[in-house]
């Protein structure tokens, strides 16, 4: 029930305020984006699987996005940035992926 | 020797993994959830105590990762129609600006048709002019500045089929053509309906032949106007002519040539007019 309040939120917040991210920023969201995803699926699953720790699921999801943040930036300074943040997207893919065919099995046991 | 049941990763055994080299897909599909739930589950189960999780922190994570994706979706979506309204505003651009050259190549048609109008009537009034307006006309016709209509005769070149060994006309034997007809008399000639000048060029860029830059392809019909028995005779009598019915017979190029009754031949492009200035004569030194 929070979490559905929590989602509304953060869409209608998106939604309302319309934020613009800087520009200085703006490499970072696609990262930001499949690095959130993929702790909003591993925490599913957690529920799913009743292993669920708050205490994991927020240092995972913010730990996640600075480190892959953290990651292209080094790879922007480095001039390897677009490959790197390639490389990120595909490694938290496969993540998002083989999480989301765990809650598939789980939820409709198929 | 006891087989492990489920060979995991998290799992140290003493015995080293056959794939331990090449874990890292393996690694990314069995740990897909974040090790660190299993542990923290495990250490609740030893210490024996039953947490509630704390909504609040919960809620708010979850707000922020829905946040974060919501804001990439808007601020994409505002970006889309940017890029696509640049790209259109190019796109519009470059058809004004066509418009724009078409429009000025329509009024210079327009008057330089004008001032011939009134060169002509200009000229009329008097018997010097007439003979002016003349000259220029037998000039125009010369430059081919203008669209003329006659008899003459219509030479066809054209490369061999592939199953002829696929030999191909080449840019010299055109010109070759070309020159033996201007010979035989030929007042205008055009390659495929472009008519050639006094400055037009034929020459070979990679497989096309080009005639004034603009690449034609086979076979390439020459027409040229002109008394066709006349021209008809004189080129067949040629030297290009037996060359060329020898490369015929040799490579199975084609050609042949025939007289026509009725060919209209289109202007020339407008020539650039070069002016040829006499070098200045140095002052005669002391020749009595």
């Amino acid at each position: 029930m929070i979490v559905l309040l929590a989602v509304a939120m953060g869409v209608s917040l998106g939604l309302v305020l319309q934020p613009t991210v800087p520009l200085d920023l703006q490499p970072y969201l696609p990262i930001a984006v499949v690095a959130a995803l993929d702790a909003l699926f591993g925490g599913v699953r957690a529920w799913l699987e009743a292993i669920f720790d708050d205490r994991v699921f927020v240092i995972s999801f913010v730990g996640n996005v600075l480190v892959a943040s953290l990651i292209v930036y080094v790879g922007d300074k480095l001039g390897v940035g677009g490959q790197l943040s390639t490389s990120i997207v595909v490694v938290l893919g496969i993540r998002i992926f083989s999480n989301a065919a765990a809650i598939r099995r789980r939820v409709f046991r198929a | 020797m006891t087989t492990v049941s489920e060979p995991s990763r998290s799992v140290p055994t003493g015995t080293k993994r056959p794939d331990a080299s090449m874990s890292l897909l393996v690694d990314l599909s069995t740990d897909a959830l974040d090790p660190g739930y299993a542990a923290a589950a495990a250490r609740k189960r030893a210490a024996g105590v039953e947490d509630r999780p704390r909504w609040a922190l919960v809620g708010a994570t979850v707000a922020a990762a829905t946040l974060v994706v919501v804001v990439a979706a808007v601020q994409t979506r505002a970006s889309a129609p940017s890029a696509a309204r640049s790209r259109s505003a190019l796109v519009a651009a470059v058809g004004r600006q066509s418009a724009t050259v078409g429009r000025l190549e329509r009024t210079i048609a327009t008057l330089s048709a004008e001032q011939a109008a009134l060169r002509d009537a200009s000229l009329a009034s008097s018997s010097a002019g007439a003979a002016l307006t003349r000259r220029i006309a037998a000039a125009e016709l010369a430059l081919g500045n203008l669209r003329v209509t006659g008899p003459g005769l219509r030479v066809t070149l054209g490369d061999a089929g592939s199953g002829n060994g696929g030999s191909r006309v080449q840019d010299r034997q055109l010109q070759d053509v070309v020159n033996a007809l201007w010979s035989a008399g030929a007042e205008a000639i055009a390659v495929n309906g472009q008519r050639l000048s006094a400055q037009s060029a034929i020459r070979q860029a990679g497989d096309a032949i080009l005639v004034d830059f603009r690449p034609l392809v086979s076979p390439y019909v020459v027409t040229a106007i002109g008394p066709p028995v006349d021209i008809e005779t004189k080129f067949g009598a040629s030297g290009t002519a037996s060359r060329m019915r020898g490369l015929a017979q040799l490579y199975g190029l084609r050609f042949d040539y025939a007289r026509a009754g009725r060919l209209t031949l289109p202007a020339a492009p407008d020539a650039t007019l070069h002016y040829a200035r006499p070098v200045p004569v140095p002052a005669p030194r002391g020749r009595s």
